[in-house]
């Protein structure tokens, strides 16, 4: 069956396949999943409330512990989070967990609960700089908790690489604005095309100032640069999806990169119709970045992928690459190059101090007084599940900073 | 997140919440029934205190399980008779207990084999501070035939037991009837005479729940034997609902505990629905631990919510007008199957078991893989709909029988 690349890519349960799902977790003492969910959103406890036919509280606990869990439920690697210790494994397969929690919120949009209330205001304002899920995350955790909160956003349209990374087949733009809407409930203000050029404003307007700009820039590399048909991976899938997929593609492109984002645009190219995609990776399989699910769903698309090669010349449309162990050259011809090769932060403009790993120096999230930052420009994982969680942390901590219960 | 008052009035004890453990191993000391109390429970029915004189002695192993396809129990049976603790440690537990957890309700269960020997462990656990007793005239598998199910189905024994309860104690109490009994009504009237102030229903159903193939005896096995014994969980759910509507209807006033497959917040509402006040679980718990109140208090708030109901009082009983004696029920018209080819997944099941256990009414097109229903034969049993797997045979056109009585109209039938 070929499938569309608006079409969400995997189907999700009805009520009886998610009993069937529920039926299969054992219901574990100190659950291993729990204890491996970054952002806390406890699925042993919610999958239990499946098996007992409470989907309702099944909701509320994903909802409370994660504000994002809708999201979270398509996007979260699974394999390498709740799913990795699943007791389960010892009999067969994992319990599909993000399914269940697919459901689960779905089911909280369909009955359309409403699952948490902010507290009155206590008087406090906090500015978050960027709209991606960490400061998402930052956000809703602050306003329940009374505190006025105001999102910068450069952009047009809030979310971040939610919005404008993750493609429509796994992560669609109306999920994205469901879970915006709720965060806007909660008394949440989002100032979009308001890009931040400067701290100093917003720390003297504001009680507190959190930094969420994420790494929202896909690296050049120097050899492409300046190059006509060369693409950056980002702009390209933000501009597919702004679109809707209604692009105009040439029959053969070139893919560079290995990581998941390579796989979205792989994927992405085969799911709008591109005859040939090849994609030429650093890394050898068994080094490999992208989650084995990408990497699976760019294969079952029949994407050509070649592991190992790194490019070393580019004249006109060819691209030369040699092999990093072997003696061993490719030359490939297409008529479009697409660069995956990693994404980096602006977070210097703001006079924050950026290291190697793209990350800003901060002590436990602090960078000065009152200025927090959070997501993929701190320490942890760069994974939208990680911002949910670090926008968590950072919340409380601002929280304690200001004297707020 | 959904907040309702589960708390309930029941024989004029205030219950926080009306989910309790019920008399068995899950309320055996005080470790386990503080642990059910910090869990949410609401209250407690501890472990049935027999006399002194009656020494227990349980077999090993003493549990067994029906099962059903992936299913691990449907069913339950347990050889276990009454506490093992001796009186003193449990006496000592119950005022612990009720020193500890004043908000939370303390139910002592007795079991006497004399009047006397009841009225002294009535006048005990009252001492120790229970809220309330349960009398327990129903366990199945005592090595005395004075005591459990064999008293329960003896209404002259079962009132002269409660007077001499009710002369050891004030205290509200509840007689714990035996399903083991063609129609539980007249024990529980005599119950009433003799002073109970409500009713507990059910105790365990005598079964025999598996026989092991090659060695040809029943199980569990107790040195090459086994013994008819009680059978509890999801399986006695429709036994119990059933006793306890029958109940209400001879008695629409009697408070009563209910008990018997209790396993999600779905289940609880049944049994409120049914009449019950509060809600007694022991064989979810021995299965997955007292963790599933959680999910029953917080799923019965949503229910609430949904049905518009702030006091769980305004929903006992709520479904006993509507369950009337067979030959009430109107029987002037079909209501034929719907078949919804989307959802249909083209497996036959319909088409078997309507042929091979109903009326032959399900007609299956090979080309197709797809059923449809001739009327001319269809009796409206709806087996059909019962056996599909995913829900796509529904209640569709109804029409009148010949036999119906004049004037009818088809627009009053609610379905
Ligand atoms: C293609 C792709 C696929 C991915 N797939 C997954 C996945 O399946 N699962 C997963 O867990 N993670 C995935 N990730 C990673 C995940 O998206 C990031 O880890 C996450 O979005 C980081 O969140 P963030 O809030 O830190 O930053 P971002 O999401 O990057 O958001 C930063 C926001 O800040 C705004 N901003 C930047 N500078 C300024 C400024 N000066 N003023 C105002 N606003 C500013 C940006 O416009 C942006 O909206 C993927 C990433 C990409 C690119
Ligand atoms: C192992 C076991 C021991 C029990 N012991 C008692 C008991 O001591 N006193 C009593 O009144 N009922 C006893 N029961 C019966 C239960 O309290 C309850 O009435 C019955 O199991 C039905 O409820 P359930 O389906 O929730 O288990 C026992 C049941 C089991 C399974
Ligand atoms: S939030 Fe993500 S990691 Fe956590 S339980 Fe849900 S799917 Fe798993
Ligand atoms: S670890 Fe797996 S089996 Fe155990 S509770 Fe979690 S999902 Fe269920
Ligand atoms: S049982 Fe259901 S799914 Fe199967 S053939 Fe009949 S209608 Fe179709």
């Amino acid at each position: 069956m070929s499938k569309k690349y608006t079409d969400e890519y995997e189907v999700g349960y009805n009520p009886r396949l998610v009993m069937e799902e529920a039926a299969r977790c054992l219901l574990c003492h100190d659950a291993p999943c729990s204890l491996s969910c970054p952002a806390g959103t406890d699925p042993a406890k919610f999958i239990r409330s499946v098996r007992f036919r409470n989907f309702k509280g099944a909701a509320e606990t994903v909802r409370v512990n994660n504000i994002l869990g809708a999201i979270c439920a398509r996007v979260c690697p699974t394999e390498r989070y709740c799913q990795q210790g699943c007791s389960r494994s010892g009999i067969d397969k994992p319990i599909d967990i993000g399914r269940i929690q697919r459901f689960v919120t779905d089911f909280e949009d369909a009955t359309k609960m409403k699952v948490l209330e902010a507290k009155p205001s206590v008087g406090k304002k906090v500015a978050v700089v960027g709209s991606g899920p960490s400061g998402l995350s930052v956000a809703a955790n602050l306003a329940l908790s009374g505190v006025e909160v105001t999102i910068f956003e450069k952009e047009a349209r809030a979310g971040g690489y939610l919005r404008n990374g993750i493609p429509e087949y796994r992560l669609p733009n109306e999920i994205v604005d469901k879970e915006i809407a709720r965060i806007k409930k909660l008394g949440v203000k989002i100032e979009t095309s308001h890009p931040v050029e400067s701290l100093d404003s917003l720390k003297k307007e504001f009680d507190a100032v959190v930094v969420a700009v994420g790494m929202s820039k896909g690296k050049m590399l120097p050899m492409f640069d300046g190059k006509r048909n060369v693409k950056i991976a980002v702009d390209f899938l933000k501009m597919v999806k702004r679109k809707k997929g209604e692009v105009k593609l040439p029959d053969n492109i070139l893919v560079v990169g290995g990581g998941d984002v390579a796989m979205d645009v792989v994927t992405t190219l085969k799911l709008l119709g591109v005859k040939q995609v090849t994609d030429v990776v650093y890394e050898t399989f068994e080094e490999f970045k992208a989650s084995k699910k990408e990497l699976q769903g760019a294969q079952e698309q029949g994407v050509t992928i070649i592991d190992g090669y790194v490019p070393v010349s580019v004249k006109g449309k060819t691209v030369k690459f040699a092999h990093r162990n072997i003696q061993s050259e490719l030359k490939i011809k297409a008529d479009m190059i697409i660069l995956a090769v990693g994404q980096y932060t602006e977070a210097a403009m703001l006079g924050l101090e950026v290291n190697k790993k793209q990350e800003v120096v901060e002590d436990n999230y602090k960078v000065k007084d009152n200025v927090f930052v959070v997501g993929d420009i701190a320490h942890g994982e760069k994974t939208v599940v990680y911002g949910v969680r670090s926008g968590k942390e950072v919340a409380a901590l601002v929280k304690k900073s200001l004297g707020v219960k | 997140m959904v907040k309702k008052d589960l708390s309930i009035k029941f024989l004029g004890v205030n219950f926080p919440n009306p989910f309790c453990l019920s008399s068995s191993p899950v309320g055996n000391d005080y470790d386990m029934c503080k642990k059910a109390y910090d869990v949410g429970w609401g209250g407690v029915v501890f472990k049935t205190i027999g006399p002194k004189s009656y020494v227990i002695n349980e077999v090993s192993p003493r549990f067994d399980a029906v099962t059903k396809e992936a299913e691990p129990f449907v069913g339950f049976k347990n050889m276990e008779q009454i506490a093992e603790h001796s009186l003193e440690e449990n006496l000592r537990d119950l005022a612990r207990l009720k020193k500890e957890y004043p908000n939370q309700v303390l139910i002592a269960s007795i079991m006497g084999n004399s009047e006397e020997t009841w009225e002294d462990l009535a006048r005990k656990v009252t001492e120790a501070g229970a809220d309330m007793i349960e009398m327990n005239l129903s366990c199945p598998q005592m090595t005395s035939h004075a005591m459990g199910s064999d008293v329960g189905t003896n209404p002259e024994l079962c009132k002269k037991y409660c007077q001499a309860v009710k002369r050891g104690s004030k205290l509200p109490m509840m007689a714990k009837m035996t399903p083991n009994i063609t129609d539980m009504v007249p024990v529980a009237k005599a119950c009433l005479e003799g002073g109970a102030d409500g009713i507990a229903a059910i105790n365990t159903i005598k079964s025999i729940c598996n026989i092991d193939l090659d060695k040809k005896i029943g199980l569990p096995i107790v040195n090459g034997k086994s013994s008819i014994s009680g059978y509890s969980g999801k399986a006695v759910k429709p036994v119990a609902l059933r006793f306890i509507q029958q109940m209400r209807v001879a008695m629409p006033k009697l408070e009563i505990s209910g008990i018997g497959g209790i396993e999600t917040w779905e289940d609880a509402a049944e049994f409120i629905l049914v009449g019950a006040r509060t809600l007694q679980v022991t064989t979810a718990i021995m299965q997955y631990g007292y963790r599933i109140v959680e999910d029953m208090k917080n799923g019965l708030m949503h229910y609430m919510e949904e049905q518009h109901v702030n006091h769980l009082e305004e929903l006992v009983g709520k479904a006993n007008k509507n369950i009337i004696p067979a030959e009430e029920l109107d029987r002037d018209y079909i209501v034929y199957p719907s078949i919804d080819d989307n959802k249909c997944v083209g497996c036959g099941r319909c088409y078997i078991s309507c042929y091979d256990g109903a009326h032959q009414a399900m007609e299956w097109n090979e080309e197709k893989r797809r059923p449809t229903c001739n009327h001319d034969k269809c009796v409206g049993c709806h087996l059909c709909a019962l056996v599909c797997p995913v829900g796509a045979i529904s209640k569709g056109e109804i029409v009148l029988k010949k036999t119906a009585k004049p004037g009818r109209n088809i627009k009053d039938i609610r379905l």
